[in-house]
């Protein structure tokens, strides 16, 4: 939440739960009948949505509880329950106001769906397979899909409009943008399941930077030495972290050299 | 090459109305009929026991052609007449059997003569008077060598990606490579450049199909059902193709050897594993070709192909042969035998006169290596010498422009994991050792009589040696499992240019002017990372070419140099002219590209700029909304609210420096 009150967790034990940041205590828990996939505060902080994967028979659904109505929760009876019946949602933000959720399909398919209506808003198709991270700037105008495709993508929160493209050789796990530079940062590597066919050589595995308005990688990060699986920027933009299957989380400060380098244009 | 007139062999048997006679014997068709008849001469004859196996033969040769609605094998006296008729269903079928199997080698004395009946008729009424004949339309397929001419002397290769589905031909360029032709399911398994580079084959299920020219049209197609593996002659003029699917014990089909201008099919062969092809090895100048079976070494002559003085030599036990590359000369190795030691042997062709004989003690196996011009042979002989249990290895040089070709050994301590020669000059390397102490030797073989280890390399990560075609500069590759590893070498003054690494890289492939070399990780050994690497020959990275699903990459070769000695030794005197025309020229196409790259980002920038200044005014319009539903609370920017920020000063330890007050 944005004031760091509370802390909204969803789980493959099939639950959303809801924490008291400063003492840990769980304030509300909200059972599911498949594993939580990605889950969220909207800017006010009011409204939380989760999405359920598609498990067991059960469909997977984009859910939204208004805190402000205890009873909601107390019911667990969410105020709009949307289902997806062909391909489950495999991350989701919410929109720079509240009004609606960007959501990231297994497909590679991303739609708005209204918080209000839960009609679908906008649709963009623009990656081919799926989905594994979305992450929106620090202004929440833009957001950059991580995909299998071998891709990361910008888009614009608002019109769905595809920005920018960023290419590499390996799935994309993460991606993130830089909240002071036209940078982005992207992670990746095999899915966990095919790692052992892959190297296993110390630091094989790399962040990338790419430069936003240039689509060009202009540095590479060593250190992981399994696939990464998540990345992210300090808010103040002065350090990043990445996160990986090998089990360790990196954090890197920038040095100086990283704030003037410039592309010659 | 058009051929006016067919001409039929002079059997005195062919008179009208000895042949009208046959004819008639049989019911007469209906006239149109006629046109669908073809008579097939030079059969074989044969009695009433063979009848059934020739007629089989037969049918399974010409039934390619079409459907065979009537077949006749006139006989007298208890033989066929070594004369057949065959009737198809349609005419056009009947001209197919004529173009394609006139001409045909049965075997060593049938050659069949095939003429459409109806011919006969027109032949037998040829006016006296000469008539030109019409010029069949020229196929002009352009300038075969255009790639050569290339103003940048770039060099062309192909990329088969996707998995197979896609093959392109680029030019190569330092900057990035340029799209000369890309097309889809061109070939459905690989690609073959032919060796002077004029033709690319590739391969289908039919056949094979030869492409070539400026805009690669089609030069030529052969028909050869489930062909898996080519072969070109040195010359470019014969291609062999081999089938698995397509052998019977009496119609040779397992090997088919064509010409390649004419599109003929000159001689089929049997095969009985296509273990090590090529089956055939051809000489240096495409005169002869020749192939090893059991006990057995066979030489064939072209245009004829025929057995040369039409028989095969007996070499008991023979193990192993090839030809020199610079001269028509065969080496081959026989095992020992009771008491007759193991012995290399060098043949002169067509002569066989022995020109040398080596013999060889307690050996367990050879390998013939060449050196590329025929300068040296290189014998790898693995020894157990008498007493021990081990396996030495020595390399017997036969050096082969001296008198009587004078032997020299190099012993080896260790086992070898590969050898090479040096393309144009008289050194060798060797990798020896075991994983993971490999060595890297390199050898010259002096005029003196001596040859002289020149460096040894120790530890060296490799399994493979690549030297350039113009020698003195190679790279040793440690490939696939190795992890790709690569030293670049400059064997003037044997120092390691430059250690590299392309991981998991399964091929090395110099381009034919010994300039670049490139290193790919194909998607047949290694499921990601599909990419080729371009670098100079000192081991400078140029390009990281990604290519989805990448398989292989192969360099166009070049024909030899039409450059006379004189005139390559004048070039190298002004190369200081020509290295400064070269060196202005590359300048100018890099500060272009440069240009262009930077022009291309300015647009970029531009037009991301000002999408960033449409959403950042948005933004700026709903600064209300946000703080309305923040409650008031500014989050803008990370500063919008200093008093909720709280300074904290901590000391941690760094380091402790130690200086006694002594050494001040």
């Amino acid at each position: 939440m944005w004031d760091t009150k509370n802390v909204l967790t969803g789980s493959a034990d099939n639950s959303c739960r809801l924490w008291d940041c400063e003492t840990g205590k769980q304030l509300a828990l909200l059972h599911t009948n498949s594993a939580v996939r990605t889950c969220g505060f909207d800017f006010s902080g009011n409204i939380i949505m989760f999405s359920t994967d598609k498990q067991m028979g059960y469909q997977c659904y984009l859910n939204f509880f208004d805190l402000r109505d205890p009873q909601q929760i107390d019911d667990n009876q969410p105020y709009l329950s949307i289902p997806c019946s062909d391909y489950k949602i495999t991350s989701a933000v919410w929109g720079p106001l509240g009004e609606f959720v960007i959501a990231g399909h297994e497909n590679g398919e991303i739609n708005q769906f209204s918080a209000k209506s839960g009609e679908i808003l906008k649709k963009a198709k623009e990656h081919t397979k799926q989905i594994n991270d979305i992450q929106t700037s620090v202004d929440l105008t833009m957001f950059i899909s991580a995909s299998k495709d071998n891709t990361a993508k910008l888009f614009d929160s608002t019109s769905l409009d595809h920005i920018k493209t960023f290419k590499t050789e390996r799935p994309v796990n993460s991606a993130a943008i830089s909240p002071i530079m036209d940078h982005v940062v992207m992670g990746g590597g095999q899915e966990a399941m095919e790692v052992t066919t892959t190297s296993t050589r110390i630091g094989k595995f790399e962040a990338r930077f790419f430069h936003a308005a240039y689509e060009e990688e202009f540095g590479r990060v060593k250190g992981h030495f399994g696939p990464i699986n998540c990345v992210a920027f300090h808010p103040d933009g002065k350090s990043y972290s990445s996160g990986g299957e090998d089990g360790y989380v990196r954090i890197h400060y920038f040095d100086p050299q990283y704030f003037d380098f410039e592309l010659e244009a | 090459r058009d051929t006016y007139v067919k001409t039929f062999s002079p059997v005195s048997s062919f008179f009208p109305s000895e042949l009208l006679d046959d004819i008639l014997r049989e019911k007469p068709q209906e006239a149109d009929g006629i046109d669908s008849v073809v008579v097939v001469d030079n059969v074989p004859q044969v009695g009433p026991e063979r009848l059934e196996k020739l007629k089989n033969v037969i049918h399974k040769i010409f039934s390619k052609f079409g459907k065979i609605t009537t077949e006749f094998y006139p006989e007298a006296d208890g033989m066929t007449k070594g004369y057949i008729f065959l009737e198809y269903a349609a005419p056009t079928q009947a001209l197919e059997a004529v173009k394609n199997a006139d001409g045909y080698k049965l075997d060593k004395q049938h050659t069949f003569r095939v003429n459409l009946f109806t011919d006969f008729d027109k032949y037998m009424n040829i006016s006296d008077e000469w008539e030109t004949p019409e010029k069949q339309p020229f196929k002009d397929f352009g300038n075969m060598r255009h790639w050569i001419e290339d103003s940048d002397c770039r060099d062309q290769y192909s990329v088969i990606y996707e998995a197979g589905e896609r093959t392109a031909i680029f030019s190569n360029d330092a900057k990035e490579p340029i799209t000369v032709e890309e097309r889809a399911r061109w070939t459905e398994t690989y690609v073959r450049w032919s060796p002077k580079g004029t033709y690319l084959a590739t391969f289908h299920q039919r056949g094979i199909a030869l492409w070539g020219g400026e805009k690669f049209k089609q030069i030529q197609r052969f028909s050869h059902q489930g062909v898996s593996l080519i072969d070109f002659s040195p010359c470019e003029r014969y291609v062999v193709t081999f089938s698995p699917l397509m052998d019977t014990k009496e119609d040779p089909q397992a090997i088919i050897i064509w010409d390649i201008l004419t599109g003929q099919k000159k001689r089929g062969f049997h095969c009985e594993s296509s273990a090590h092809w090529p089956i055939f090895k051809w000489s240096h100048d495409g005169k002869f070709f020749a192939r090893m079976t059991q006990d057995t070494l066979s030489i064939y002559e072209t245009p004829s192909m025929g057995l040369l003085d039409k028989k095969s030599l007996k070499i008991s036990g023979i193990k192993d042969f090839s030809w020199s590359p610079g001269d028509n000369i065969i080496a081959f190795w026989v095992p020992e035998d009771k008491d007759i030691p193991a012995r290399v042997t060098l043949m002169q062709m067509p002569s066989r006169q022995e020109i040398r004989v080596r013999n060889l003690f307690n050996v367990v196996d050879c390998k013939l290596h060449w050196q590329r011009n025929g300068d040296y042979l290189c014998v790898k002989v693995d020894r157990t010498p008498k007493g021990t249990q081990g396996v030495v290895t020595n390399f017997e040089i036969f050096r082969m422009r001296e008198k009587q070709v004078p032997v020299d050994v190099v012993e080896m301590k260790e086992s070898i994991i590969a050898f090479a020669w040096e393309p144009n000059g008289s050194k060798f390397a060797v990798l020896h050792g075991e994983s993971p102490r490999i060595n890297a030797s390199f050898y010259h073989v002096k005029n003196n009589g001596k040859i002289e280890l020149i460096k040894m390399f120790d530890k060296q990560q490799a399994n493979s040696i690549f030297w350039s075609p113009q020698g003195q500069f190679m790279v040793l590759a440690g490939l696939r499992s190795m992890n790709g590893a690569l030293a670049f070498v400059d064997t003037s003054d044997c120092t390691m240019m430059y250690i590299a690494e392309h991981y998991m890289a399964s091929d090395v492939e110099w381009d034919p002017t010994g300039r670049y070399v490139v290193t790919s990780v194909s998607w047949w050994s290694h499921k990601v990372d599909n990419a080729y690497w371009l670098w100079t020959f000192q081991g400078r990275l140029l390009q990281k070419n990604n290519k989805d699903r990448f398989c292989q990459l192969l360099w166009r070769p070049r024909p030899p140099t039409l450059l006379s000695v004189d005139q390559i030794k004048m070039i190298k005197k002004d190369l200081k002219k020509y290295s400064k025309i070269f060196e202005q020229k590359d300048r100018l196409s890099q500060s272009k590209a440069s240009k262009e790259l930077v022009d291309k980002r300015r647009a970029m920038m531009e037009d991301y700029r000002r999408y960033r200044e449409t959403a950042l005014q948005i933004y700026q319009e709903q600064k209300s909304v946000r703080l309305e539903l923040r409650g008031g609370v500014d989050t803008d920017e990370l500063d919008s609210n200093v008093d909720d920020w709280e300074e904290e000063t901590i000391e941690f330890f760094i380091n402790e420096e130690i200086i006694p007050i002594g050494d001040l």
